[in-house]
């Protein structure tokens, strides 16, 4: 006869229902997806057995390919076939066109929101991204036999807020769930953390296809503290690529500019060669060029390291850097974990060996480490570890700031800075009379407005008039934990909250977005409707979970009367949000949010407490 | 509750930065937003408030010179605004000399020297500044408490000379 299963006091009676989550490693190159299955993390992988998706993208007359399948179009359909989205992502024309020269496709759509013409249409690098997700999702969905409560997302650690807002819209255009955005190196440091046990501090080099993170963390008994990151969001193995490209196309006496389809063999024959060198000292390339001919050249492992030693040295300007900014000397750092597909270049391995002084660890697969810790983290964020010890730390990769009078920026928080963070500045008026002000929102750790980048513009509207100094404006910027920044302004001295406009300088607004989740579906009005009331219904049953427990376990916070009218609103939650009308499911929300507050309030304030508590119990 | 209650440590200068850290941490875990991501969007907005707040406090506090500021406006300490004139003029005196002699780092012929020389001065300086603030703070009235302003705004100056000589470090590097 089976047991009968008693709860613990103050738990829920109902079993804990595992909740299905996963971590998308979104690569420059490939892309993978894994998840945390009866305790222990592993990729997940198609129908065929891969658990590697290039991320490619190609546009057919009636169909979009993704991954392998899209890749085999690259050379011959090299226009409709986007490659490393995630190098244009979140960022202007000019920026892509000055940085990638001899990109095959055709570039429409204004400075700040570039677009790729293709069979099917203008497409951004938003919707390749996007296409790329829900590709992953459905094969999750597959292997997991069932939807997905969400998804944590791995970023480079020293990408900007652009980037990293426009990673979130992929997602959003894709459907999936984002419980965090985690930081590349991160991702690493717990997969790697977790599995050795050590303590101490851990360097991470994290060198991807189209981006360079270096992180320094502290171990600590289930804490991984970020000290310091630092990087370059534009150097990365297809640099390598770059570089060699140019020398071959130099050595056979090519003219630019060729054709889209030998610029894309130029890149193929370049990253074979590249691969082939890490155990060849030579090897042969060959092009078959317009004219029918064949040309053939030799490159040896000398003569390869020659070209790309100046961006391998560069790398390691930035540890240098980096380390400075966590103070951290070379022997303090017990390990370095060397994460993505380009650490496998030799040249790569013996200087980072020669910098720390010590031989880098490569028994992780540089390439699925990343998505393993993302899946180690979604598993805890979708709540399937109640227990667990585990907190992630992380920094502000860039310095946020203003534009000041004479084109000077402000910092208002300064990089690495542990996230969450919320800081005020107070800034006031030039000219008597003044009641308008333009707020300039920018990142980068340079002087000058023009060597930062531009974030976000927005007009501060409605300042009293009063003489120039003598209003005082306060501006807040918060970053939140998954490095994102949102900027209010208001103006003290007389009270007046002035509404403010955001105009974000990249990527796409919500507008946008919605317009673009619309057209995408068939029947748009009825799908769009759908969704948002399944969103609602969604959140609706997290609110009542989430006070029925938290009425479970700190009814002693509260007087009858206030759980009585608590119990009241989760009775008129639960009836509405069994029926379909999304604007009184919302209206409820918005009663129980309001109306626990306090308590939401006083039980984090309590917990507080009760943390020092715990830990003086441990001192003793 | 003010900083120092917030981590539970005794609101001295002189604290145990270990202490400190593990306080930091448990607090982390109980309030950090990754502990709420699939909780409500109520309890999911207090926790990005409350953990923003412990961090800002933990920073406050690791910081030495953060630190004595937070300590002196939490005794009702003026502190004058970091555009007001400075009186000592010997002491500005003294800052356009290191000025001059970080300045003139990249002319020197041996560099890497000149360098460690300036970052070896800056160091005793501020050592010196620091030492006698740490005691100001400590006596901890009318006259101390103003003195020790004093040498804190002093110690700016020579934190800002510091970021001077990060940056020239970087830019001799880049070559």
């Amino acid at each position: 006869m089976a047991l009968l299963q008693i709860a613990e006091p103050g738990q829920s009676t109902v079993p804990h229902e595992h909740r299905l989550a996963a971590g998308i490693d979104l690569g420059t190159t490939n892309s993978l997806i894994a998840s945390v299955q009866s305790g222990s993390a592993s990729t997940l992988s198609d129908n065929q057995g891969n658990d590697i998706l290039p991320s490619v993208v190609s546009y057919q007359e009636d169909n979009v390919l993704v991954g392998q399948a899209a890749q085999a179009f690259s050379i011959d359909d090299a226009q409709n076939t986007i490659t490393s989205a995630k190098r244009l992502i979140g960022r202007s024309l000019s920026d892509i066109q000055s940085k990638y020269p001899s990109l095959p496709y055709d570039f429409c759509g204004d400075e700040n929101h570039p677009e790729f013409v293709t069979r099917q249409g203008k497409v951004n690098p938003v919707q390749v991204s996007a296409e790329i997700l829900k590709t992953l999702n459905t094969r999750a969905q597959a292997a997991l036999g069932g939807e997905l409560t969400g998804v944590v997302i791995t970023v480079p650690a020293h990408f900007d807020d652009a980037q990293r807002q426009s990673t979130k819209d992929a997602a959003k255009l894709a459907g999936v769930n984002v419980l965090r955005l985690l930081n590349e190196p991160t991702a690493a440091a717990v997969a790697y953390g977790l599995d050795s046990g050590q303590e101490g501090v851990i360097a991470v080099y994290d060198l991807g296809g189209g981006t360079f993170d270096i992180s320094i963390l502290r171990l600590n008994k289930g804490v991984f503290e970020v000290l310091a990151t630092g990087g370059d969001s534009a150097l990365g193995g297809d640099d390598f690529d770059v570089v060699l490209v140019d020398y071959l196309v130099e050595q056979a006496d090519l003219v630019r500019p060729l054709s889209p389809a030998l610029e894309r063999q130029l890149m193929q024959q370049a990253c074979f060669a590249k691969e082939r060198l890490t155990d060849n000292e030579q090897v042969d390339i060959t092009l078959s060029l317009a004219d029918g001919k064949d040309w053939t050249t030799k490159l040896s492992k000398q003569q390869f390291n020659e070209l790309i030693s100046t961006l391998v040295n560069k790398t390691l300007r930035a540890c240098r850097r980096t380390l400075k900014d966590a103070s951290i000397t070379v022997d303090e750092v017990i390990e370095v974990v060397m994460v993505g597909g380009s650490t496998r270049v030799p040249l790569v391995r013996s200087e980072v060996e020669k910098h720390f002084n010590k031989p880098p660890l490569t028994s992780i697969d540089p390439d699925k480490v990343v998505a393993i810790g993302a899946a180690i983290q979604a598993d805890i964020l979708a709540g399937n570890k109640p227990d667990s010890d585990m907190l992630l730390l992380d920094v502000t990769p860039l310095s946020l700031g203003l534009e000041t009078m004479g084109g000077l920026v402000e910092k208002v928080i300064a990089r690495n800075t542990t996230i969450p963070v919320a800081k005020a500045q107070e800034f006031t008026t030039f000219k008597d009379g003044q009641t308008a002000m333009a707020v300039h929102v920018l990142q980068g750790e340079r002087e000058l407005v023009d060597d930062c980048r531009s974030l976000a513009r927005f007009e501060l509207r409605g300042i009293p008039a009063m003489t120039a100094g003598a209003a005082h404006i306060r501006v807040t910027f918060k970053v939140d934990a998954d490095g994102l920044l949102s900027v209010s302004a208001m103006e003290k001295s007389t009270g007046v909250e002035s509404s403010i406009e955001v105009k974000p300088s990249f990527g796409l607004d919500d507008s946008k977005i919605s317009q673009m989740i619309k057209d995408s579906m068939s029947n748009a009005a009825e799908d769009m409707q759908a969704r948002m009331l399944k969103e609602q219904q969604v959140e609706a049953s997290r609110v009542i979970e989430s006070v029925q427990a938290a009425l479970v376990a700190d009814s002693r916070l509260l007087n009858s009367d206030e759980i009585a009218s608590i119990e009241d609103m989760i009775k008129s939650l639960a009836q509405v949000s069994q029926a379909d009308d999304v604007k009184a499911i919302e209206n409820a929300l918005d009663k129980i949010n309001a109306g626990t507050d306090v308590f939401a309030e006083r039980r984090m304030d309590s917990s507080i407490s009760q943390a020092l508590a715990g830990q003086a119990v441990d001192k003793i | 509750m003010n900083y120092f209650q917030l981590f539970n440590i005794e609101a001295t200068f002189d604290i145990d930065l270990q202490n400190l850290s593990s306080s930091y941490q448990a607090l982390q875990k109980a309030v950090h937003p990754d502990k709420f991501a699939h909780a409500s969007e109520q309890e999911q907005r207090i926790a990005v408030q409350k953990s923003a707040h412990i961090n800002d406090a933990y920073q406050t506090l690791k910081n030495p010179l953060q630190r004595a500021e937070y300590i002196l406006i939490q005794r009702g300490v003026d502190m004058p605004n970091e555009q007001n004139t400075f009186g000592d003029t010997s002491f500005l005196m003294r800052q356009m000399e290191l000025r001059e002699m970080l300045e003139d780092v990249k002319f020197a012929s041996d560099i890497d020297a000149a360098l460690f020389e300036v970052q070896r001065v800056l160091s005793t300086e501020y050592q010196q500044l620091s030492s006698s603030m740490q005691v100001q703070i400590s006596e901890n009235n009318s006259a101390s408490n103003d003195a020790a302003c004093d040498n804190l705004r002093k110690l700016k100056f020579y934190q800002k000379l510091n970021i001077e000589v990060d940056r020239l470090e970087d830019s001799l590097f880049e070559n």
